[in-house]
């Protein structure tokens, strides 16, 4: 009973050395007033395997309303919500600043946009699909594991699977978020994400894809706060050529970011079903002006 | 002696004193890993039935008896004819056998009920609040629907029937995913295509009491090798089980093995019930995927409902049998 009972002190000093000796080897963390996931990979030294992507992010752009150059404009509530009710001006994150549609499909993607606020399925709450989850101006959060990187999306409450360890495999079945398949290029993370259904759209200016959508994302962690995000998207039922998007995603750096819920079923239901409510008086737009069924 | 050996041989010596979790499966911070697919499907009742009055635990013999019987029941309610107006063999209460997805085993705790305090292993009484409650929701929901609202959140998608929190089985997605970082533990319940994300440090400060959330505020903390979740802050409608948005909620995960998950859970909310309840089951390991459970994007049953209460209305017919048969 003695000698276990010093085997056990002296492993404890011992593990206890080993611990401040590799606390001395670390490098200064930043301060405390910012996320734990910044001091983390801040410490981890570059030669130590792939970078860890884990933590909260968002975009800072207007791309989620339209991926190609455009002014500021109206949205169907600016006589309820006055100036809260506009779509913010963006520049173009599409490399050549236009989608290379064939000349059929641009001409489906201005029937799109002409009518977008009731055929946009994500004004619904439908799930977005990728990429355009990700740029959807709500945060989302990374778990990374050796065998599958986790993504929660705060909007909806979406998330996705992107497996890291089984190369080469197909979903079985199409889905809205699509099948994602992972590995890393050096110290980027390479995404490709197939079998997404055709019903979801790029942006809410009505620009879309067809059933047989590829799309290949790179996550480049360019510094601790920031990773260079960069999708080709290619469908040749729509697309002359594949073509790519690139934009900076943010990490969210203050101290108790976190995602919250944006379940917005109950958002989507007034648009979806107020015309099936009790007393219902009427189609109508937002503006009270007449609409056709 | 060197820096670089003297870290090696004190990590080998403090190894061989380190307390071993046998098969539990480690990550690489020290902690067991709770990482996976997990089965919750059981046939264990979540209430211990009259047959079993004061018997906490079953033999094997007896666990294979209850697990034939349920199998046995399922086919003969498959091949049953209904007589009456709604002669649809097996199709009378909405679902066939096809659809459900309870599993044909009891939950390797051998035990009588999921539910095992109160001790007879029996729901706690409600408070007159609690019945009131209750029968102010079924009421609105056996009304021929006003509008969406009117409906369960599992008609309109917000929350699923099987996945709380806390999660229980139930009719079909009885499959959950955690992924765990040393700083998070995410939660995906199958049913209906949502998550948690549970900080592992407790998570700062309380959310205000005027923010509320449909799943609750999760946050978590190691006791030992058992990640425990305190989860509070729900609203009005989340509802598990007859609660209100007072409910606090304690989950308790142990990894137990390579295959066994042990989740525990104790709901307490002493404005709707007398006392707390508390339930256990194991989950299993599964090689199965959680699929994308796209509800609300193929919610045909709430415009239908809404057009047909519509309908009635319009033709001064309103009945009850768009109910199914259960809730009549």
């Amino acid at each position: 009973m003695k000698i276990n009972l010093a085997v056990k002190l002296i492993g404890t000093s011992l593990l206890m050395l080993s611990v401040l000796i590799s606390c001395s080897q670390e490098s200064s963390t930043p301060s405390m007033n910012i996320s734990s996931d910044v001091a983390r990979v801040a410490a981890v030294p570059a030669e130590s395997g792939p970078p860890d992507l884990s933590g909260i992010w968002q975009v800072m752009n207007s791309a989620s309303w339209n991926l190609e150059g455009h002014a500021a404009s109206k949205m169907p509530v600016t006589t309820i919500l006055g100036a809260l009710g506009g779509i913010p001006a963006g520049m173009s994150v599409v490399e050549g600043t236009t989608i290379p549609y064939l000349p059929d499909a641009l001409e489906q993607r201005e029937k799109n946009r002409a009518d977008w606020n009731n055929l946009d399925p994500v004004a619904k709450c439908y799930i977005p699909g990728v990429p355009r989850v990700t740029y959807m101006p709500w945060p989302f959060q990374i778990l990374q594991t050796d065998s599958e990187i986790f993504i929660a999306y705060e909007f909806g409450s979406q998330s996705r699977s992107i497996f890291m360890d089984r190369p080469g495999t197909e979903a079985p079945l199409p889905s809205w978020m699509g099948y994602s398949l992972g590995h890393w290029d050096g110290d980027s993370l390479v995404v490709n994400v197939t079998k997404q259904v055709p019903d979801t759209w790029l942006d809410a200016s009505g620009n879309y894809h067809g059933p047989n959508l590829v799309v290949e994302e790179r996550y480049t962690l360019v510094d601790t706060n920031h990773i260079q995000y960069e999708v080709t998207i290619d469908d040749p039922d729509v697309y002359s050529r594949p073509w790519k998007i690139s934009m900076p995603l943010y990490r969210r750096i203050e101290e108790n970011a976190r995602l919250l819920e944006y379940k917005c079923v109950e958002f989507g239901e007034d648009l979806l079903y107020d015309h099936l409510r009790k007393d219902y008086d009427g189609p109508k737009a937002l503006d009270g002006s007449l609409r056709g069924n | 002696m060197k820096r670089s050996a003297l870290l090696l041989l004190s990590l080998v010596f403090a190894s061989a004193v380190t307390p071993s979790l046998g098969d539990v499966p480690m990550t690489k911070w020290g902690k067991p890993s709770l990482q996976g697919n997990w089965d919750f499907r059981t046939v264990t009742p979540f209430q211990r039935p009259a047959s079993f009055a004061d018997k906490e635990f079953l033999t094997m013999e007896e666990v294979e008896e209850f697990e034939a019987a349920v199998v046995a029941g399922r086919e003969a309610r498959a091949a049953i004819d209904f007589d009456g107006e709604y002669d649809q063999q097996d199709l009378d209460v909405g679902y066939n056998q096809f659809y459900l997805d309870q599993g044909t085993r009891m939950t390797t705790t051998m035990r009588t009920s999921q539910l095992v305090y109160p001790e007879n292993g029996r729901m706690p009484a409600m408070t007159d609040r609690g019945r009131e409650t209750a029968a102010y929701f079924r009421i609105l929901q056996s009304r021929s629907p006003e509008g969406p609202e009117d409906r369960n959140l599992y008609d309109r998608c917000i929350l699923g029937f099987n996945a709380g929190p806390p999660m229980r089985s139930g009719a079909y997605n009885n499959i959950m995913k955690l992924v765990q970082t040393e700083g998070h533990v995410a939660i995906l319940v199958e049913m209906v295509n949502d998550h948690r994300i549970i900080p592992t440090d407790n998570g700062g400060p309380d959310l205000p009491t005027d923010m509320r959330l449909w799943k609750g505020d999760s946050r978590g903390y190691w006791d030992g090798d058992t990640f425990v979740v305190n989860t509070k802050n729900f609203t009005h409608l989340s509802r598990f089980s007859g609660t209100g948005e007072g409910m606090l909620l304690t989950e308790r995960f142990t990894r137990l093995d390579e295959n066994r998950l042990e989740y525990m859970w104790t709901v307490e909310d002493l404005e709707m019930f007398e006392d707390k309840f508390t339930a256990v089951v194991e989950m299993q390991l599964t090689e199965d995927d959680v699929f994308e459970y796209a509800c609300h994007e193929a919610n045909y049953a709430m415009p239908l409902m809404l057009s047909g209460a519509r309908k009635q209305e319009a033709s001064g017919e309103e009945d009850d049998t768009w109910l199914p048969s259960w809730s009549r």
